[in-house]
């Protein structure tokens, strides 16, 4: 600074600086400030564990409905089911607990074909632009004014028809993998619209005008100085994404349309509202859980969101 | 005139998207195969003739395009075909249970309207505040809880527990309330209603309140302040009219996640409306009634998103002069 | 200490401190000044002195977190800072009030020209509509802008920059106020424009006899306008004088300095002087605002008790106060 003025006075009165932290770093500094995304995080990391190291620590098999033939079907939670036994002698907790990898792969994998759908037709329409980004961003509208939910349905009912008698329907899982398809295909135009108006705004930036006239090149730019800036909001909606995914999923298990073989938490629903009078916690449990891993990733969403936007939160 | 040209092509996208949405359900669900083939093939007793007969009256022989185009044409006459499994008038079946869906529907977005913006007004108003915090909370929760689970708390409370509030139809199989259709029907409506204002409530109170604060930063609010003008008329008439246009777009939404999670709605109460109609039908294959329903769920959210810009252009000067 | 008249306006000690999360800024640490009747006060200084945020203090419009947190504003007797909200919305806009820097954010975009002035009038005045948009009109035709009429059915998107500008001056006469609070009026303007806005509230002061607040952080626009000049930097006050001694002999190092660095049209920057004089450093960062004069790490004429001591505002001739150790100033805790 000013050395020759009053050195004394500088080193007493100013902090030691630090030399500034990259984007990411003061980014994760924001949100580590932010309580709501703390406890999202935690949620999250709450129910990824449970998805990876449950299945090993759960106290039954969740197929195991030994508990029907004692006559303990419907019981309550006690010392030996600590969640209860559903309808058909199951415990709820070893269900709940292998419900979790089934959500995860659904939010997962919906949300993974939903981005890479998103990125590359949001993209392609923001770099390009012209007809093409018209008639992509048509599409795009296509897809977020069809009702969604309605559709899968009636998707995932006559898809399942079709593949009876064909090779296909061998496939395990194939039922809960063609409703991971369909919510990433409806997930994508989100995407693709954000990706889009950040591929527009930066490529007009000057930043972008500055490295291209210093000589960057194309790929270069698109690599180190778009996508990188294009990266938060998708990470938002992703995690946003994801919790919609699960809840999605499990609405659709909920009406009877899910995969019977999965165990997941819509699946559960679905088996146990009848006795809903008699055996309420064979439903309670499951619906907390999509509480709480929808929960963590809006909360997780919204603390991301602060921490790579700090406005000025007056 | 920049907004009629805006408004004539929406409405055409509208129209080419429906037509969009129809091709494809047809398509697929030709992909099955007869329906009628398919529910019949195993009964005794019945003969390819009779297949044949059926078929044709039902309007699912014929080749695929000539099908199409037929059901079409009728579709634009309001007519859309006869149901396979309860053998009444599709347009019938669908305006009786339409009304059970908006009976419910209808009050639920009203409400959640009206009490969003209040709160979502006191909490940028309070913001920071103990106020603000409690509401942003309960709207943080709101929003993330499912709306099943909602369904399940109020009936496990309010139906077993404290046994005051039917958990299911929407009218009582016997003894109306009060011996009134009507006291009985609302006293049906009551819980399903509370599970639809939850989440709507919650998710536009946070938008709301966000809009609201971002509004009440802007110069021309400071401005209003400045030249004295009294709080009621700053954060009313100033603040929340600039800060409701976002909003409309969201009610379209809103409006259109309602619809298309009725199904949900209609499974957890038993309330015999267009969910319900809807799942019965994909599950016996009433392809009449599929189609059908499909369609009007469809032109619905296209109109609903059309009103929405509409009042677009009716409420922002800006767009309406550009 | 202004002149003979009792002042029209009178900031004394006045604090506003920012609570943000990271601490308390103290954007303003201690600020007096006045402004008699009819008269004009510029107040200058850099961005971050805190010159916009005294204005808008002083109708109580600094937006949270910011909290005023020490002072009095007398106004016309009162205090307003002491003042209920009802008292102090009777006073805004009608006794005192304020025009904006950014004329295309500070009028709403939904509301028309005519909706937004009559609102105000049939606030303070209770005239019936018709009576309200004559007087808009008038004021409209006052400020300079042609076929008011047609204007007031206009939203603000449909006018110029320089046009809003007026617009936003005419919804500041509306109710004859006292005192006129500008904050930086020209900034956001074009150059042209800006000459023109500034003869209109010339002309419009010596009309109304209206007294004037100006914050800005262009000297031409003082040096043009004001009657009396007060410096500020960092949250504090520098010297108060009136024009033709700030531009003339100013005594505080900044003053010096900021005049110094000033291009001048009548100065030749080639040959010897090839440099720009500027002056060096940077602003203190005000969340750890250091305990002595603002300026001493950048002051070249600093003393070491300068880092010390936080000088107080002395008068140095009649009309002229100084807040600097070197010229003389008591210290702070001083009696």
């Amino acid at each position: 600074m000013d050395a020759d003025l009053v050195p004394a006075a500088s080193a007493e009165t100013t902090p030691p600086r630090r030399p500034p932290s990259g984007a990411w770093r003061q980014s994760w500094h924001r949100f580590r400030r932010n309580r709501a995304g703390m406890i999202g995080l935690f949620l999250v990391v709450l129910v990824v564990l449970t998805a990876i190291i449950g299945p090993f620590a759960a106290p039954y098999d969740p197929n195991d409905n030994s508990a029907m033939l004692r006559g303990a079907a419907n019981a309550a939670p006690s010392a030996r089911n600590w969640l209860g036994t559903d309808r058909n002698g199951y415990d709820v907790l070893s269900r709940a607990i292998y419900g979790a990898p089934t959500a995860l792969a659904v939010g997962l994998g919906a949300m993974l074909i939903a981005s890479l759908i998103g990125v590359l037709v949001g993209g392609v329409a923001g770099y390009i632009g012209g007809f093409t980004d018209e008639a992509l961003m048509r599409g795009a509208e296509f897809f977020m004014i069809v009702p969604v939910f309605v559709v899968i349905l009636a998707v995932v009912r006559l898809f399942g028809i079709i593949v009876v008698g064909t090779a296909l329907e061998r496939i395990p899982n194939l039922n809960l993998m063609t409703i991971i398809l369909l919510l990433g295909l409806f997930s994508w135009p989100q995407i693709a619209r954000m990706t889009r108006a950040e591929f527009l705004r930066l490529r007009h930036a000057e930043f972008v005008e500055a490295a291209r006239c210093i000589g960057t090149t194309r790929r270069e730019i698109l690599f180190r100085h778009i996508l990188p800036n294009a990266l938060p909001p998708l990470i938002v909606l992703v995690a946003l994404g994801i919790g919609g995914a699960i809840l999605a999923e499990a609405m659709v298990s909920f009406l009877g349309f899910g995969d019977p073989k999965s165990i997941s938490w819509g699946q559960m629903l679905f088996f146990n509202y009848q006795a809903l009078k008699v055996a309420p916690w064979a439903c309670l449990v499951p619906g907390a859980a999509i509480f709480i891993t929808v929960l963590g990733f809006n909360l997780l969403a919204d603390g991301l969101t602060d921490a790579f936007n700090p406005r000025l939160r007056a | 005139m920049g907004a009629l040209r805006f408004i004539l092509r929406r409405l055409a996208f509208s129209v080419a998207l429906i037509l969009g949405v129809s091709f494809i359900l047809f398509a697929l669900i030709n992909a099955i195969g007869n329906p009628i083939q398919i529910l019949l093939a195993e009964t005794p007793g019945v003969s390819e003739d009779m297949i044949a007969a059926l078929s044709k009256f039902y309007g699912v022989d014929g080749n695929f395009i000539d099908r199409y185009l037929s059901w079409l044409w009728a579709v634009v006459r309001f007519d859309f075909g006869t149901s396979i499994v309860y053998n009444q008038p599709v347009g019938d079946l669908l305006w009786v249970y339409g009304l059970e869906t908006f009976k419910i529907q209808l009050p639920a977005i009203l409400l959640s309207t009206l009490v969003a913006t209040a709160a979502g007004v006191i909490a940028a108003m309070r913001q920071h505040g103990w106020a603000d915090f409690s509401i942003v909370s309960s709207a943080m929760l709101g929003h993330s809880l499912p709306g099943f689970l909602v369904g399940i708390l109020l009936i496990l409370i309010f139906s077993y527990w404290l046994g005051i509030l039917p958990s299911y139809g929407a009218y009582s199989t016997r003894n109306l309330l009060m011996g009134s259709v009507v006291v009985d029907g609302l006293w049906h409506m009551v819980l399903p209603v509370a599970m639809l204002t939850v989440f709507n409530t919650a998710t536009l109170t946070l938008l709301m309140r966000s809009s609201l604060v971002d509004v009440l930063r802007q110069d021309y609010i400071t401005a209003a302040w400045a030249s004295g003008l009294p709080a009621r008329r700053v954060v009313l008439h100033h603040a929340l009219r600039n800060a409701f246009i976002p909003q409309l777009t969201y009610l379209g939404t809103l409006f259109g996640l309602m619809l298309g999670t009725a199904p949900v709605t209609e499974t957890v109460f038993t309330w015999p409306g267009l969910g319900a109609l809807y799942i019965a039908a994909i599950q016996q294959l009433d392809y009449p009634v599929i189609m059908g329903e499909t369609m009007i769920i469809t032109v619905m959210l296209v109109l609903a998103t059309l009103l929405t810009d509409i009042a677009y252009v009716a409420i922002d000067p800006r767009i309406r002069l550009a | 200490m202004a002149g003979q008249l009792a002042p029209l306006l009178a900031v004394e000690g006045l604090k506003v401190h920012f609570h943000t999360r990271d601490g308390v800024v103290r954007a303003v640490d201690g600020v007096d000044f006045q402004v008699a009747p009819g008269q004009t006060l510029g107040i200058v200084g850099e961005s971050g002195s805190g010159k916009t945020v005294s204005s808008l203090a002083l109708l109580r419009l600094a937006p949270p977190p910011a909290r005023i947190v020490a002072g009095r504003v007398l106004f016309e007797g009162e205090d307003l800072l002491r003042q209920s909200d009802k008292r102090l919305a009777q006073i805004r806009g009608r006794r005192m009030a304020m025009i904006f820097q950014n004329p295309a954010t500070s009028l709403n975009p939904i509301l028309s020209i005519g909706q937004q002035l009559t609102e105000i009038l049939r606030w303070h005045t209770g005239v019936s509509r018709q009576a309200a948009l004559d007087r808009a009109a008038e004021l409209l035709a006052l400020v300079g802008i042609s076929d008011p009429a047609a204007r007031l059915r206009q939203y603000p998107h449909e006018l110029s920059g320089g046009m809003k500008q007026r617009v936003g001056i005419a919804r500041a006469l509306l109710c004859e106020p006292a005192l006129l609070l500008a904050d930086e009026p020209t900034t956001a303007l074009d150059v042209t424009i800006q000459a023109q806005i500034l003869d209109l509230l010339a002309e419009l002061r010596q009309r109304l006899a209206m007294s004037m607040v100006l914050v800005t952080h262009d000297m031409g626009v003082v040096a043009r306008m004001a009657d009396r000049i007060t410096v500020m930097y960092a949250g504090r006050v520098c010297e108060t004088a009136d024009a033709a001694t700030i531009f003339n002999a100013p005594q505080h190092p900044y003053t010096r300095a900021l005049l110094q660095s000033m291009p001048r049209i009548d100065h030749s920057y080639s040959g010897a002087r090839r440099v720009l004089p500027s002056i060096a450093g940077r602003p203190p960062d005000l969340l750890h605002a250091p305990p002595g004069c603002r300026f001493h790490d950048r002051c070249p004429e600093a003393a070491p008790e300068c880092r010390r001591v936080m000088p107080r505002e002395h008068l140095l001739a009649p009309g002229h106060s100084v807040s600097c150790l070197r010229r003389g100033s008591p210290g702070e805790d001083a009696p």
